[in-house]
């Protein structure tokens, strides 16, 4: 890396030393289904109060019916993304088959690990179908440690809708829990579309417009649609 | 400019003139000294068997071993300069560690027979810089036997480094008896007990010494139990059969 040159201009956060990491903002979630997984993230890109881009998109799809949901700093978003893809296609020359989604999983865990010393400022999730063609989510810190959920938000208003996905889709904090239910396709689809509606309202990090990618046996069924753009 | 023919085979990185690489075919033979081993694919798994020489009553005959374990779904059997096989196998068995943990699952078998096949061409100089590990070429043949998500799978390798998918494979002294005595009996559906069978008995034709629990070694690798060794016990329940 190189040095930080001697003038840096004064970040709009008011502190004025130098950091290698910038929020860029913006959220991500995945559901996971009985045959299908779903992520959805919105599009917008900002630093403290400007926007620099209202379509920038953080979910990408990478080898092999997966998707890669991001949010933390999206050049950091796009490299890691771009360092998963270069991987895939590695073992897919060494060992002349698709790399699973779990054995993705593991290798993302790794990659992140492998810079506990300077992270890649990216809070990730990863969607695709595990072995038995079930959906499998798996939501990420910084430094790789590695989950596999039902639900999952990151990102910056993922205060807002993590609690509500906890509920909506996991079904805990409920009188009578329901841990093993899953949710249909469409019904997962209308949570994440409140779930982006309502963020978008008081999250202003958050907005412009939403990705759904469903990722099913079929492969990856791709939507865009609008959310507030103030 | 002057050198005669018989002159290619002192380098290991020369050709001679018709395009061939002495050492490695010298190496290559090198395997026909060695003690038999047989590998066969049956549905169920993959069963190896080995000849042990006992040379002296007074060898321990447990010392001698000519399978061992590479990872928990796949084994190998070896003949020629078995000492030599101690670093194709050490590499074998990092190279599916690091697989296990870079991906969370198990090395395909395939993987496994290309890593070894890899180290068996990394002899003599080293090109620039290069650390090479070996000064000649490795005299040692592997039956590599294994399960993964294609099947139960059966290779062997020699020192050229090349690799070949078997159905039922002989390598060493006695291999041309044993491979023609493979050709006859084995049959795609064979079952694993009959494999068992056919195994000792094909070793039992191309053997010096008379066949025991002692002088042979048998193991398979199946999708269920993996890598499993038989036991004096198991052997000599399968030599009742025969």
């Amino acid at each position: 890396m190189q040095a930080a040159p001697a003038q840096m201009p004064i970040e709009a956060h008011g502190h004025n030393h130098w950091s290698p990491y910038v929020d860029t903002g913006g959220t991500t979630l995945a559901i996971a289904g009985a045959d299908y997984v779903l992520v959805a993230s919105d599009t917008r890109q900002s630093d403290g109060y400007l926007i620099n881009s209202r379509y920038s998109p953080k979910a990408f799809e990478l080898a092999n019916n997966t998707v890669l949901g991001t949010s933390g700093c999206a050049a950091d978003c796009k490299r890691l993304c771009e360092v998963l893809e270069q991987r895939a296609q590695v073992y897919r020359h060494r060992h002349d088959r698709q790399i699973g989604a779990p054995a993705l999983a593991q290798l993302l865990s790794n990659t992140l690990y492998s810079r506990r010393m300077l992270p890649y400022y990216v809070f990730p999730v990863l969607a695709g179908l595990d072995a038995e063609g079930k959906g499998a989510a798996y939501s990420y810190d910084a430094v790789g440690n590695m989950l596999r959920v039902t639900a999952v938000c990151m990102g910056s208003a993922s205060a807002l809708i993590q609690p509500f996905l906890d509920n909506q889709v996991a079904f805990k904090n409920q009188r009578v829990p329901d841990p093993d239910r899953l949710l249909s396709r469409e019904e997962a689809r209308k949570i994440a579309i409140d779930a982006f509606t309502s963020a978008t309202e008081r999250d202003i990090y958050t907005g412009d417009y939403l990705e759904i990618f469903v990722v099913d046996a079929q492969g990856v069924h791709k939507e865009t649609r609008e959310l507030k753009h103030d | 400019m002057f050198l005669t023919r018989s002159e290619y085979d002192r380098g290991v990185n020369t050709f001679s003139p018709e395009g061939r690489l002495f050492q490695v075919e010298y190496a290559i033979e090198a395997i026909k000294l060695g003690t038999t081993a047989i590998g066969i694919r049956t549905g169920d798994g993959v069963l190896l068997a080995v000849e042990k020489r006992i040379t002296s009553p007074l060898l321990v005959a447990d010392s001698i071993e000519k399978i061992l374990e590479i990872d928990r779904h796949v084994a190998c059997a070896m003949s020629g300069l078995t000492a030599d096989s101690r670093t194709m196998i050490e590499h074998a068995r990092v190279e599916a560690l690091n697989h296990t943990f870079s991906y969370e699952e198990p090395i395909p078998v395939e993987s496994v027979t290309q890593a070894v096949c890899d180290l068996a061409l990394r002899f003599g100089e080293g090109a620039d810089g290069q650390e090479s590990t070996m000064s000649r070429p490795f005299g040692v043949a592997l039956l590599i036997a294994g399960v993964d998500e294609r099947g139960p799978q059966l290779y062997h390798t020699d020192p050229s480094g090349t690799f070949l998918h078997y159905e039922a494979k002989a390598i060493g002294a006695g291999s041309e008896g044993a491979q023609s005595a493979l050709q006859e009996m084995y049959h795609r559906d064979i079952s694993l007990p009959d494999a068992e069978v056919l195994a000792l008995k094909v070793l039992k034709q191309v053997m010096e010494e008379k066949l025991s629990n002692t002088n042979v070694q048998l193991a398979k690798v199946t999708a269920e139990t993996g890598y499993r060794i038989y036991s004096v016990d198991e052997l000599q329940e399968v030599i009742s059969r025969m």
